[in-house]
C-alpha cells in the first residue's frame, strides 16, 4: 500500500523527514519496503501484516506517525457548505440481513456536475498510483484513501423508487459490475438494491447501470459496515478482490461510517458544487459495542523484560486512542476500551504489544535464558549421520525429493502399488490405501509418496536426460499410506515410516576410483551394507525373493536379526521401460523406523589370537542357484570349534562349465586358541567341510 | 750380513706415483667441483670405479698398507720421519678418495632429485566421494548449535489434524491460511503441515515445561513452484517454556543462534510483527553476512536479511496444551532452511534443491 509523504504531513503536521519517519515506523512494526521521491512528495510503500486493517489509509498511518512522534492527528474538516433539507425527504433505506450488514448510512448531495477534479485531487491520488476519472469518483476514492472507509456514489435517479434495499441476492440474480463483467450472485451473498434489482455487489463492486455518468445531477453516497467474512466469501467466489473488498473484509471502523461519508459529501460539495442534506439516513440496527481490557503494569515487564512505568504505559496507550476506563483501578490494574478500529486488540498481551512496540524493541536487554535443561539430538540422530557420512565417503550423493508425486508413477491402473511397500506400511488394500492430495498445486502430483523410489528414479531420469550416466544417490525421508484404523483418539492420521533408500547405476566405484566395470547388485548391497555397519545395526541378511518392483532372480528381501526391513535389487524391466533407462539400474529401500528400532551393537573385545590360523581354500563346482550363503551356513553349523570364518575368494562362471553351474572358491579359516594346530588336525577339519558340502549341495570337487 | 741401505724415501714416492697415476682422471672432482655434465649412468660408474681404486690403494694388501707395516721395522732413528711420511701420504689419498667421493655422490644426489621430481600440480589421487544436501549441511548445523544451547531436537507428523495444525496455534476457523488456496488438504480432510509450529503443539503435550525444543523439517504450502517458490520446503521451530521467560531472552536466543551461524561480528534487529500463535510477535533481521550490513545486491541494499518470525507463545497456545500462561511464559521461532540455504550458496532458482540434479550436488 502506497501512502503520500504530504498527505501524511497534512493529517499529522509531523515534522520528521520521509526516510527517518519510515525508519520509525518500520520498527514499530508497520514495515515500509521503500521510499519513492515523486515530484515534491515521497511515497513509502507499505507491506502490511494483516491484523492491521486500520492502517490502510492515511489517517490510520498519521495515528500511528502522531503515536510515535508525539504530533496530533489533525481531522480534516467534515462541514457541507450547502445544506438543505432531510435525507428522508429523497430517499429510503431498509436493511434485510443486518448480520451481514450491521450499519448502513446514505446521504444525498443534489444538482452536483460532474467534471474532472482540481489539480490538487489529482496530483494526491497519483503519487499513490490512483488514476483520476472524475470529481465525485475521485472523492470517494480519495476519502477511502485517507480515511479507509470504503464508499460508494450512486446516481440517485437510477435507483428505482429513490430507496436502498440491502438484502441478499437472489437464487440466480445477475449484476453487471462496474468492470462491464456480468457477475451471477448466489443466496449467501449480499447486495444492495434498489426497489427492482441489485444495484451493487456489497462491500465489493458496484453495478453498472447506476453508475455515476457527466448526466448525473443527484448522488447517493453509501457509507457502511459489512460482515467481513461475508465479503471475504463473496469476493472470492466472484474471483473479484476491490479495495473496498479489501478493506471490509479485513474490518473497518464502524464508528467511522459517517465521519467518512461526512468528509466525502463536504467535499463533493466544494469540488462538484450541489446541495447536500443536512442530515443521513443512518440504519445501525445492532450497535457494535468495543470490548475492554484490562492491562496489569507489571505483565509489560514480565512479558517483554521492559521496565515501562505504569505511567508510561498509560501514555503509550492513550497516544494510539485506547482510552482508560474510569474507576475499576484495583492493584493498580488498568482497563482500556479499544478504539473502534483495533479489531486486532482483544487480550491483555496485545495491549502488551501495543506498549512495547511505540516504547521501542530496540531497547529490549538481550539474555540469554537460565538453562535447567540439556541438549538431546533426536533419537537415532547420531546413527543416521553416520551412515550418510559413510555412503557419502563412498560416492553417494544426498537426494532430497518433494514428497508428493504423480499417482501414476506410484500406483498402476488397477489401483495397486508399483512398489513393493517398507514392512508395516501398506494396512489398507484398495482405494484407501493411499494418501492422496484433494489440491495439489503441481498437475497430478497428488499421491502423498509411499515410497523414496519414485523420486530417486524421476531423479536418475533427470540426471540421465542430462548427460549424467553414472548416478549413486540416497535419500532419507517419511513415506506414507492409510492407516488401518483410528488411533483411538478419534484422530486417523495416515502412517508415517521413516525410509532410507539407495539407488545405484552407471560405472562403478571401487575404493573411490572408477573401476572400469557396469554398477551390478553386490555394489548396491555393499553399500547398504556399509551404511547398515555405520548405524552398527549387526549384519543384514539377504535372502533371494520376488519383489513387485525388482527383477526376478535380482531381488532379495533384506532382514535384520530375522525382522524384515526391506529389499534390494535391480529395478525390473517393465518400470525401466517405464522410466526409458537403458542401463541396469539397481534399488534398495529400507524402513530406517525398523533399523534403528533394532538395537545398537555394541563393539565387544576377543583377544588377539596367540597362535596362528590356518587357511585353505576348496574349489568347487555346484549348481549356480546353490548359494554362497547356505554353503557357508552349512560349514559354520558343522560344529568344528575351531572353524572361524569362511570367506569368498572367486566366482567362476566362465567357459568351459557345463550348462547351469559355475565354480566357487571358499577359503576357510581353522584356529585354536590354546595351540599351534597341526596339518593333519586341519586336514581332517577340512575333509568334514568338503564331505559336507559335497553331499549337501552336490556340489564336485574341482582340480 | 752387510745390508744396503733402503731407500724409505723412493719406496714413498713410488706409491703416491702410483696412486697418482690412477687417480689422475678422478682429480678433477676434487673440492666438489668438476662434475656438471655428468649424466646419471656416468657419475655412478665413476662412483664404483672410484671405489674400487680406493680398494686396490687402501686395502689390506695394498701398497700403501705394506708401508704402514713397514714403519715398525724401520731403523729407529729413520721410524719418525718415514712415518710422518707414509701417515702423510696415507691422509693424503684418504682426503682425495673422500673428496672425489663426496663430488660424485652429491652429483647423484642432484640427480636423483632431478629425475624423481614431481608436478605437485597434477591432480591428486583422490576418492571420488559423494556430498551431502546443502538443506542437511545447514540442517545438521543448525540443530548442532541449538541443541549446545540446551534443545531438545524434535518431529512432528507431516499429514496433520484441523487442530493441530490450526486450531491449537489459535488460527481461527475462517483464516485464509486454512483455505485450500493456502494449505494441502488430503481426500481424508486431514493437512499437511503448513508450518513446523505443529511440533509445539505436540512437544508441549509430551514435555511439561520447563522445555526446549528445536523442530526441524517439512512444510508444506500451495505455492506454485518458480524460482523463488517450491510448494514443499524446510523450517526450524524452537520453543522455549519457562517460568519468567520474556522477549529478552528471545533476542538474546537468537541473536547468539546467527552470531554462531553467521560469524561473531553479525548483527540482529527485531521488528514487530504479526503472527496468530504469538503476542507480542516480532520479526528478527541479521546483518548481510556478504557484506556486513553495508548494502548488497543480497540483501536488496538494505543491509539487513530477514531471519524469521517469532514471539512469546500466545496465551491461547498455552492453554491448548494445558500450561498456565499466569504461571509460564515462552518464545517461539521459525526460520526458513530454504530460504536461508538459497541466500548463503546465491542459489539463482530455488527449484535447483529438489532436482537431484548431481552436477548441483556435488558442488556442496
Ligand atoms: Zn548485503
Amino acid at each position: 500500500m502506497d501512502i503520500s509523504y504530504n498527505w501524511l504531513r497534512d493529517l499529522t503536521g509531523v515534522s520528521v523527514e520521509p526516510r527517518p519517519l519510515a525508519e520509525r515506523l518500520t520498527m514499530a512494526g508497520l514495515a515500509v519496503d521503500a521510499v519513492h521521491e515523486k515530484g515534491d512528495d515521497h511515497v513509502l510503500e507499505f507491506d502490511l501484516t494483516s491484523n492491521r486493517p486500520d492502517c490502510l489509509s492515511h489517517l490510520g498511518i498519521a495515528r500511528e506517525a502522531a503515536a510515535l512522534t508525539g504530533a496530533q492527528v489533525k481531522l480534516p474538516d467534515l462541514t457541507a457548505k450547502n445544506v438543505e433539507g432531510r435525507a428522508e425527504q429523497f430517499t429510503a433505506v431498509e436493511i434485510e440481513d443486518p448480520n451481514l450488514c450491521p450499519r448502513y448510512a446514505a446521504r444525498v448531495v443534489r444538482g452536483v456536475k460532474i467534471q474532472p477534479s482540481p489539480e490538487w485531487l489529482v496530483r494526491r491520488l497519483q503519487a499513490i498510483g490512483q488514476r483520476p476519472i472524475n470529481n465525485v469518483a475521485d472523492v470517494t476514492n480519495f476519502v477511502m484513501h485517507e480515511l479507509g472507509q470504503p464508499l460508494h456514489a450512486f446516481d440517485l435517479a437510477k435507483l428505482s423508487e429513490f430507496r436502498i434495499v440491502v438484502r441478499r441476492a437472489r437464487a440466480g440474480e445477475k449484476i453487471r459490475t462496474l468492470d462491464g463483467v456480468e457477475r451471477e450472485l448466489d443466496e449467501q451473498m449480499l447486495v444492495i438494491a434498489d426497489a427492482a434489482r441489485a444495484v451493487a455487489v456489497a462491500g465489493v463492486m458496484g453495478g453498472e447501470e447506476t453508475e455515476i455518468s457527466d448526466a448525473t445531477a443527484d448522488v447517493l453516497i453509501e457509507s457502511a459496515y459489512f460482515d467481513p467474512q461475508s465479503v471475504r466469501r463473496t469476493s472470492k467466489l466472484l474471483g473479484l478482490q476491490t479495495e473496498a473488498s479489501y478493506r471490509f473484509e479485513r474490518g473497518v471502523d464502524y464508528e467511522g461510517v459517517r465521519r467518512a461519508q461526512d468528509r466525502c459529501v463536504a467535499l463533493i460539495c466544494e469540488l462538484a458544487g450541489g446541495t447536500a442534506t443536512e442530515d443521513a439516513i443512518d440504519v445501525y440496527p445492532k450497535r457494535i459495542t468495543p470490548p475492554t481490557v484490562r492491562l496489569r503494569p507489571r505483565r509489560v515487564e514480565e512479558l517483554t523484560g521492559l521496565k515501562v512505568s505504569a505511567e508510561e504505559s498509560r501514555r503509550i496507550l492513550d497516544s494510539l486512542g485506547f482510552e482508560p476506563a474510569a474507576g475499576e483501578v484495583e492493584d493498580g490494574e488498568l482497563t482500556f476500551g479499544v478504539p473502534t478500529w483495533r479489531t486486532d486488540v482483544r487480550i491483555e498481551e496485545d495491549l502488551v504489544e501495543e506498549v512495547a512496540r511505540v516504547y521501542g524493541y530496540d531497547k529490549i536487554g538481550e539474555a540469554l535464558p537460565p538453562s535447567p535443561v540439556t541438549g538431546e539430538y533426536l533419537v537415532g540422530d547420531r546413527r543416521r549421520r553416520a551412515a550418510r557420512q559413510v555412503l557419502t565417503a563412498a560416492g553417494s550423493n544426498e537426494a532430497v525429493s518433494i514428497s508428493f508425486i504423480e499417482e501414476s508413477s506410484g500406483v498402476d491402473e488397477t489401483g495397486a502399488s508399483r512398489f513393493e511397500l517398507l514392512p508395516g506400511l501398506q494396512q489398507v488394500e484398495g482405494e484407501g490405501a493411499w494418501v492422496a492430495l484433494s489440491n495439489p498445486i503441481i498437475e497430478g502430483a497428488r499421491l502423498m509418496r509411499p515410497s523414496l523410489l519414485p523420486g530417486l528414479l524421476e531423479a536418475t531420469r533427470h540426471n540421465f536426460n542430462h548427460g549424467t550416466r553414472d548416478v549413486r544417490l540416497f535419500e532419507t525421508g517419511r513415506v506414507f499410506a492409510a492407516s488401518a484404523g483410528s488411533d483411538g483418539g478419534g484422530e486417523s492420521r495416515p502412517v508415517e515410516v521413516e525410509s532410507f533408500a539407495l539407488l545405484v547405476t552407471g560405472e562403478a566405484l571401487e575404493d573411490g576410483k572408477a573401476a572400469g566395470r557396469p554398477s551390478d547388485f553386490f555394489d548396491l548391497k555393499g553399500a547398504l551394507e556399509a551404511a547398515a555397519d555405520a548405524m552398527r545395526v549387526g549384519a543384514l541378511e539377504f535372502e533371494t525373493a520376488s519383489v513387485r518392483h525388482l527383477r526376478e532372480g535380482q531381488a532379495a528381501r533384506v532382514r535384520v536379526g530375522g525382522r524384515e526391513v526391506g529389499n534390494a535389487g535391480r529395478l525390473s524391466e517393465e518400470l525401466a521401460a517405464r522410466y526409458k533407462f537403458r542401463q541396469p539400474v539397481y534399488v534398495a529401500e529400507v524402513s530406517l523406523s525398523e533399523l534403528l528400532a533394532v538395537g545398537e551393537r555394541p563393539a565387544r573385545y576377543t583377544p588377539l589370537p596367540r597362535y596362528p590360523g590356518v587357511s585353505r581354500d576348496v574349489s568347487l563346482v555346484a549348481d549356480r542357484r546353490v548359494a554362497f550363503g547356505e554353503m557357508r551356513r552349512t560349514i559354520l553349523s558343522l560344529g568344528i570349534e575351531e572353524c572361524r570364518g569362511v570367506a569368498l575368494v572367486d566366482v567362476y562362471e566362465g567357459a568351459n562349465m557345463p550348462e547351469g553351474k559355475r565354480s566357487l572358491t571358499l577359503r576357510v579359516e581353522y584356529r585354536a586358541d590354546d595351540r599351534t594346530l597341526r596339518d593333519e588336525e586341519v586336514d581332517a577339519m577340512h575333509a568334514r567341510v568338503v564331505a559336507a558340502l559335497e553331499g549337501e549341495f552336490g556340489a564336485q570337487l574341482r582340480g | 750380513m752387510s745390508s744396503e741401505a733402503v731407500d724409505y724415501d723412493a719406496q714413498v714416492a713410488a706409491v703416491r706415483e702410483a696412486f697418482e697415476r690412477e687417480f689422475e682422471r678422478f682429480a678433477r672432482f676434487q673440492g666438489g667441483a668438476g662434475t656438471e655434465g655428468l649424466s646419471l649412468g656416468e657419475a655412478e660408474t665413476l662412483l664404483r670405479e672410484l671405489g674400487e681404486l680406493r680398494t686396490r690403494h687402501t686395502a689390506k694388501k695394498s701398497a700403501l698398507a705394506q708401508l704402514m707395516k713397514l714403519i715398525g721395522r724401520v731403523p729407529a732413528e729413520e721410524r719418525a720421519a718415514f712415518g710422518q711420511r707414509v701417515q702423510a701420504l696415507n691422509n693424503e689419498v684418504a682426503t682425495k678418495l673422500d673428496e672425489a667421493q663426496a663430488a660424485l655422490d652429491n652429483r647423484i644426489g642432484q640427480l636423483k632429485v632431478e629425475r624423481e621430481r614431481v608436478d605437485v600440480t597434477l591432480p591428486g589421487r583422490r576418492p571420488r566421494r559423494g556430498h551431502l544436501h546443502p538443506i542437511t549441511l545447514l540442517r545438521q548445523r543448525i540443530e548442532d548449535i541449538f541443541v549446545s544451547m540446551g534443545y531438545a531436537v524434535e518431529d512432528g507428523p507431516e499429514v496433520e489434524t484441523d487442530f493441530y495444525n490450526f486450531t491449537a496455534l489459535n488460527i481461527p476457523e475462517l483464516h485464509p491460511a486454512r483455505s485450500p488456496q493456502d494449505t494441502f488438504y488430503t481426500t481424508d480432510g486431514l493437512s499437511l503441515r503448513s508450518q513446523t509450529s505443529t511440533v509445539q503443539i505436540h512437544a508441549m503435550q509430551k514435555r511439561r515445561p520447563p522445555l526446549r525444543v528445536v523442530a526441524p523439517g517439512r512444510v508444506f504450502r500451495r505455492d506454485t513452484p518458480d524460482a523463488t517458490h517450491n510448494p514443499m520446503f524446510f523450517q526450524v521451530e524452537g520453543l522455549l517454556v519457562d517460568r519468567g521467560i520474556n522477549m529478552g531472552h528471545l533476542k538474546g536466543t537468537l541473536s547468539e543462534f546467527v552470531r554462531r551461524l553467521f560469524g561473531p561480528d553479525t548483527r540482529t534487529r527485531f521488528r514487530p510483527s504479526y503472527f496468530p500463535f504469538t503476542e507480542p510477535s516480532m520479526e528478527a533481521d541479521y546483518s548481510c553476512f556478504k557484506c556486513g550490513g553495508a548494502g548488497c545486491r543480497l540483501c536488496k541494499g538494505s543491509g539487513w536479511i530477514e531471519l524469521g518470525g517469532s514471539g512469546m507463545v500466545h496465551p491461547n497456545v498455552l492453554k491448548a496444551v494445558n500450561i498456565d500462561p499466569e504461571e509460564f511464559s515462552g518464545f517461539a521461532f521459525g526460520l526458513g532452511i530454504d530460504r536461508m540455504c538459497g541466500l548463503m550458496y546465491e542459489l539463482d532458482d530455488i527449484r535447483l534443491l529438489f532436482e537431484n540434479d548431481l552436477r548441483f550436488l556435488e558442488q556442496f
